[in-house]
């Protein structure tokens, strides 16, 4: 009954939803990923710190006792609204792509990950009126981008006497924008105009986190991350560089009874580094973003803490690249979801729904995202 | 929960995996790098490279013959000569001559003045010998009344179609073929109306030149029964001979006359066009020096061609997708606008040809119109009048600009 229930959400949700377009990652270098597995999206993303199966926190790689591999996707389906209309956007993205596993008999594991770092997918549409030639000409314009930035992580973690985890991340950050520029006119004897060019990025960047287990209940962990900065390339010409972010990240971990964990944790990264360098390229600018999460895992059967566990959440955060000057966009967000573990526990299903809401000013979208995280430990 | 289950799961998952990413843009706050600019702008042709260059179609080539009573304040004429028609026929291995019964002739009529009634081809027997270097003056004796074989009207309900006209009885000795002219019939025509007016009649470089049509009747002795025959001969040569032969005035740019005229324009393409812009439109803009006379409600094709190579008159041209075509009526003296975004897009910058173009006639008028446009070159006093090509164009699109 339970699988039944669960196949027929499957089946259901995605042509309710289908993924993710925002508005809000036209600008800048697009809307931030998060690199979280979708047990920890379940729950808001407030165990993300302390999740060997999401790339935020390298420490918790040495929590890895079996080699794993994690495959997810996500899909949303969005209303999107703005002074312009309003819209339903959808689509699917696959955020997060993870092996990691022990090195036996020295404490340490290691990891390799595929995250989005920040998404560029939007096609936008807009029309006016232009004088040309002495007379009005009604133009539409489509501008149309796929594609933005990944984050490829090698990690590795060491784990001293249980209570302490550390590790060290080294990220490169690559991708590319195709980016098209349709431009029709109402008056057919101006031709219809396509332009394209192709972004490219290239960075590097660091990351180390730790991870203090004080007691059976209660554990805390951090993150320091530094991206340096993005080399943006325009058809292989070198057209800016854009500095990334500082990242820090705290989280708490409490489990007050046996079936009920909780966490939170805040990370803050410091856009504002990019600001001159976007602003310097025409852009409207970024700002420093922090996103809190507050969530809690609680598990029926703590024998078997895989089955039918019920996870929920809630975030808000800030998002870093803003539709016009002055302005913030924020966004909240909460979300409930559950997972399975079968075959002596070397498969595990995990599923996620997140209600979303996006502002800024006049420009809004609100949706759902579901998100499905898939592991095989062979 | 079986495995099954989730495969086939993640396929539901997966196979609902639609994309729809199309939203209404708010500019400026949804447009990174702004929107495309559009810039406009006038380019003139190289100073003193614009010329025109006569000769490309000869009248004798041409797809039609004109013919006129003054049109163009002088009157022009037609001829024709047909090829021999034997006195005899082959008939059971023995020559046998015919008697001829009676002759049709044959015309079409492209195009005509509508709304002028009363017209009429005459028809006159000229001297068998006529060819390319036959001018006006030299035939000009032949149209008088002796050597009229016969008059054609023109119906008033007629605007394109065939003329037929039928010589029988005592006339035929009008156009009786005898050895002396090698059984050669030679024609001329000219028009006849109350008004000032012309037509212009299909030519044999065409396929619709005339026709000359002989029935006759074949007397076989030892049979004593009589057999019809028809002898039907379409012209070899056919030319329009104007009693005024046209001037080229290579201070303006000509198109059309008789030979054909066609100009040849340069133009310098800047490299911010050919290099990076996106051409939307492209009008080449001319300026009649006169209104545009002809035929009244026979309108010219004008034809822009590019070039594959700057070799002067003898340019080759692209006529596959760099041609740019308008209609001008006659009595237009409006700034001609040829839309020529195509030939500037794909032949000028999309195969790097030269930024020159070839104007002409259409090719069913080239030689084969009364209308002759003429317009003012950059070797113009005044620059308002110049040729110009007025390029509107986007610039390179900001992509980097987030």
């Amino acid at each position: 009954m339970r699988a039944a229930w669960l196949l027929g959400l499957l089946a259901i949700v995605p042509g309710l939803a289908g993924a993710q377009s925002s508005q809000f990652g036209v600008r800048g270098l697009g809307f931030p990923g998060r690199g979280l597995n979708a047990r920890v999206i379940a729950s808001g993303g407030a165990f993300g710190l302390f999740d060997s199966e999401s790339s935020l926190n390298p420490a918790t790689l040495a929590g890895v006792t079996a080699l794993t591999s994690i495959f997810t996707a996500s899909g949303a389906y969005r209303t999107v609204e703005n002074p312009a209309g309003t819209a339903s956007t959808r689509d699917t993205r696959f955020p997060l792509l993870m092996v990691v596993g022990p090195v036996r008999r020295t404490g340490t594991a290691l990891g390799f990950s595929y995250s989005g770092y920040t998404d560029r997918d939007f096609s936008i549409v807009s029309s006016s009126t232009l004088d040309l030639r002495g007379g009005p000409v009604g133009v539409t314009d489509t501008f149309t981008s796929r594609g933005g930035l990944s984050d490829l992580r090698a990690a590795g973690a060491y784990r001293i006497h249980d209570r302490w985890l550390l590790g060290l991340g080294v990220h490169a950050i690559t991708g590319s924008n195709r980016v098209e520029s349709r431009r029709s006119f109402a008056d057919s004897t101006y031709l219809s105009s396509v332009q394209k060019a192709e972004i490219s990025f290239a960075g590097f960047g660091i990351s180390g986190g730790a991870i203090r287990q004080m007691g059976p209940r209660f554990a805390i962990a951090a993150l320091v991350r530094s991206d340096g900065h993005v080399n943006v390339d325009r058809d292989s010409a070198r057209v800016a560089t854009i500095d990334l972010p500082y990242t820090f990240g705290l989280g708490i971990r409490w489990q007050p009874v046996p079936k009920l964990g909780l966490a939170t944790q805040t990370i803050l990264r410091t856009w504002s580094g990019a600001n001159s360098d976007l602003m310097a390229q025409g852009g409207v600018g970024a700002n420093n973003t922090f996103e809190v999460a507050l969530g809690g895992e609680f598990t029926p059967d703590v024998q078997r803490p895989y089955r039918r566990p019920l996870r929920f959440g809630g975030r808000y955060g800030r998002l870093p690249f803003p539709l016009e000057p002055g302005t913030e966009a924020h966004e909240y967000g909460v979300s409930v979801g559950s997972g399975m573990r079968f075959a002596q526990q070397r498969g595990g299903v995990d599923l996620a729904v997140e209600p979303v809401w996006r502002s800024e000013g006049l420009h809004s979208e609100h949706g759902f995202i579901l998100t499905l995280g898939i592991s095989v430990r062979p | 929960m079986k495995p099954w289950y989730l495969v086939l799961g993640g396929a539901l998952l997966l196979g609902g995996c639609q994309e729809k990413l199309t939203s209404p843009g708010d500019c400026p706050a949804l447009c990174p790098g702004g929107s495309p600019q559009v810039v406009d702008e006038v380019l003139s042709p190289i100073p003193g490279s614009d010329s025109s260059f006569v000769g490309y179609v000869q009248p004798q080539a041409a797809p039609a013959l004109l013919v006129s009573n003054g049109l163009e304040g002088f009157e022009e004429r037609a001829i024709m000569r047909f090829p021999p028609r034997s006195d005899s026929v082959a008939v059971r291995d023995t020559l046998r001559s015919y008697t001829v019964d009676s002759v049709a002739f044959g015309f079409t009529v492209l195009a005509r003045d509508s709304m002028a009634p009363g017209l009429q081809l005459l028809l006159y027997r000229l001297p068998p010998l006529i060819d390319s270097s036959t001018s006006y003056a030299q035939v000009d004796p032949a149209f008088v009344p002796e050597n009229l074989v016969l008059t054609v009207p023109i119906p008033d309900t007629l605007r394109t179609g065939v003329l037929r006209a039928v010589v029988q009885g005592s006339d035929l000795a009008r156009i009786a073929l005898t050895p002396a002219d090698s059984g050669v019939l030679s024609l001329g025509v000219r028009l006849d109306a109350p008004s000032f007016t012309g037509v212009r009649l299909g030519a044999s470089a065409a396929g619709n030149g005339g026709v000359f049509l002989t029935y006759a009747t074949l007397a076989v002795p030892d049979t004593g029964a009589a057999r019809l025959r028809t002898f039907p001969l379409t012209a070899t040569f056919n030319t329009s001979l104007p009693a005024v032969p046209e001037v080229l005035d290579s201070t303006v740019l000509t198109v059309g006359g008789n030979p054909s005229t066609r100009s040849l324009i340069r133009f310098d393409l800047p490299s911010r066009i050919r290099d990076s812009a996106t051409v939307i439109r492209a009008t080449l803009e001319l300026t009649p020096v006169a209104p545009l006379t002809g035929l009244a409600t026979d309108p010219v094709r004008l034809v822009a061609r590019g070039i594959l190579s700057d070799l002067g008159a003898k340019s080759p041209v692209e006529s596959r997708f760099g041609v740019a075509i308008d209609t001008v009526p006659v009595g237009s003296s409006a700034t001609e606008e040829l839309e020529m975004v195509r030939l500037l897009q794909q032949v000028w910058i999309g195969e790097s040809r030269p930024a020159g173009l070839l104007l002409s006639l259409s090719p069913e008028l080239e030689a084969a119109s009364f209308s002759r446009p003429v317009f003012y070159s950059s070797r113009a006093a005044d620059p308002a009048v110049r040729p110009r090509l007025r390029v509107s164009y986007l610039r390179s699109f900001p992509f980097e600009n987030p």
